[in-house]
């Protein structure tokens, strides 16, 4: 027999609110490393009790016709979220730091070195100064790479609006790093 | 690059203990049972003030059998428990970081200005825990005038605690 699907075990925690247990055990690992990517381990441990104990309270709004929780509680945890920027912020400047230090240790050319420790930070506040809800489509599609449909279903939106807020977000990060950018990125 | 690939650089890890998850799965629990079985509130609670209250509490439960109530559990930033509850029997009583509101811990007081009263179900059984588990013993298991048996103990900050064991339905003392 197939395991229930998240949507007969919340269905089931109306009636017996213990089964809910069963979503955290599903997802709770995957939802963990989301917000860890985004705020770093300490804040995601208090969110991830934030976002499990809001999910339970809203049990009863959950679309039955959804197959899996995931979506919903991606949405729950980008909103969460919001409420951390600046979190979000350091955390994205260090991860920049990071990445063109590793860049600049696979290349060993010094050239494309400097390009990385001025284009990584640049990327990072690129990221940071899009708008909220362009930023959260940009980050479930590029780091939780999730498909354009269960983006939509976290975000609550028409998928439609999906692509236009990712077509956007990406409009904005190439505005955002082109002024001094375009003879660093015709380098590589 | 294109921008999403560049966006994905920036996607990195967090290192997470590994006893998160657990952790969130049992305050998780602890809010649903919280639903099912709603907090007692009684119409009395005394609260105790502590300089450590997490080791207060581990003392509490060891030594005297206390039991936390998760949902009541409040927690600062750097991860050490502010304030929570125990309960015992249908008692249940508050335990807070010291200097708020006012209150001290006997530790940093001198002197503790109340003692609390326990009905245990069996005495003898209470006060050997209590004992194994390094509860200093200020006033000796003893019957008295055999309506009770009784013994005191100081908590690891100096908090006393009476608990007794009633050994007849009347108390001789109502008889006379």
């Amino acid at each position: 027999m197939d395991p229930p699907s998240d949507a007969a075990v919340i269905g089931r925690s109306l009636d017996e609110p213990e089964a809910f247990g069963l979503v955290y055990d599903r997802h709770a690992a995957t939802v963990l490393r989301f917000l860890g990517r985004r705020v770093g381990a300490e804040a995601a441990e208090g969110l991830l009790g934030e976002l499990f104990r809001i999910a339970f309270e809203r049990r009863k709004t959950f679309d039955a016709a959804r197959v899996s929780a995931l979506p919903w509680l991606y949405g729950i945890g980008s909103n969460l979220l919001l409420k951390h920027r600046r979190a979000e912020a350091r955390r994205l400047r260090a991860s920049a730091r990071m990445a063109a230090a590793d860049h600049a240790a696979d290349r060993r050319t010094s050239a494309a070195a400097i390009d990385a420790h001025v284009l990584f930070p640049r990327v990072a506040d690129a990221i940071d100064s899009l708008p909220d809800s362009e930023r959260e489509a940009l980050l479930l599609f590029a780091w939780e790479e999730l498909p354009y449909g269960s983006v939509a279903e976290a975000l609550k939106l028409p998928i439609g609006t999906v692509r236009s807020r990712l077509s956007r977000a990406r409009a904005h990060l190439r505005e955002l790093l082109e002024p001094n950018g375009k003879g660093r990125e015709r380098s590589r | 690059m294109k921008p999403v690939d560049l966006a994905k650089k920036l996607r990195r890890e967090a290192a997470f203990e590994p006893a998160v998850l657990d952790r969130g799965k049992a305050a998780l629990m602890a809010t649903i049972r919280q639903e099912v079985q709603p907090m007692r509130r009684p119409t009395i609670i005394p609260r105790l003030p502590y300089e450590n209250v997490g080791a207060a509490l581990s003392f509490l439960e060891r030594a005297f059998g206390f039991r936390e109530v998760a949902a009541a559990r409040g927690v600062r930033a750097d991860g050490a428990i502010d304030y929570t509850m125990v309960e015992f029997g249908d008692g249940m009583i508050g335990l807070g970081a010291q200097g708020a509101h006012g209150a001290f811990s006997p530790m940093r007081a001198g002197t503790a200005s109340q003692y609390i009263t326990v009905h245990v179900d069996d005495i003898d059984a209470h006060h050997q825990r209590a004992l194994a588990s390094g509860a200093e013993i200020v006033s000796r298991l003893h019957d008295h005038l055999r309506d009770y048996r009784v013994y005191e103990a100081l908590d690891l900050e100096g908090h006393r605690w009476r608990f007794l064991q009633w050994l007849r339905e009347t108390p001789q003392s109502e008889r006379r």
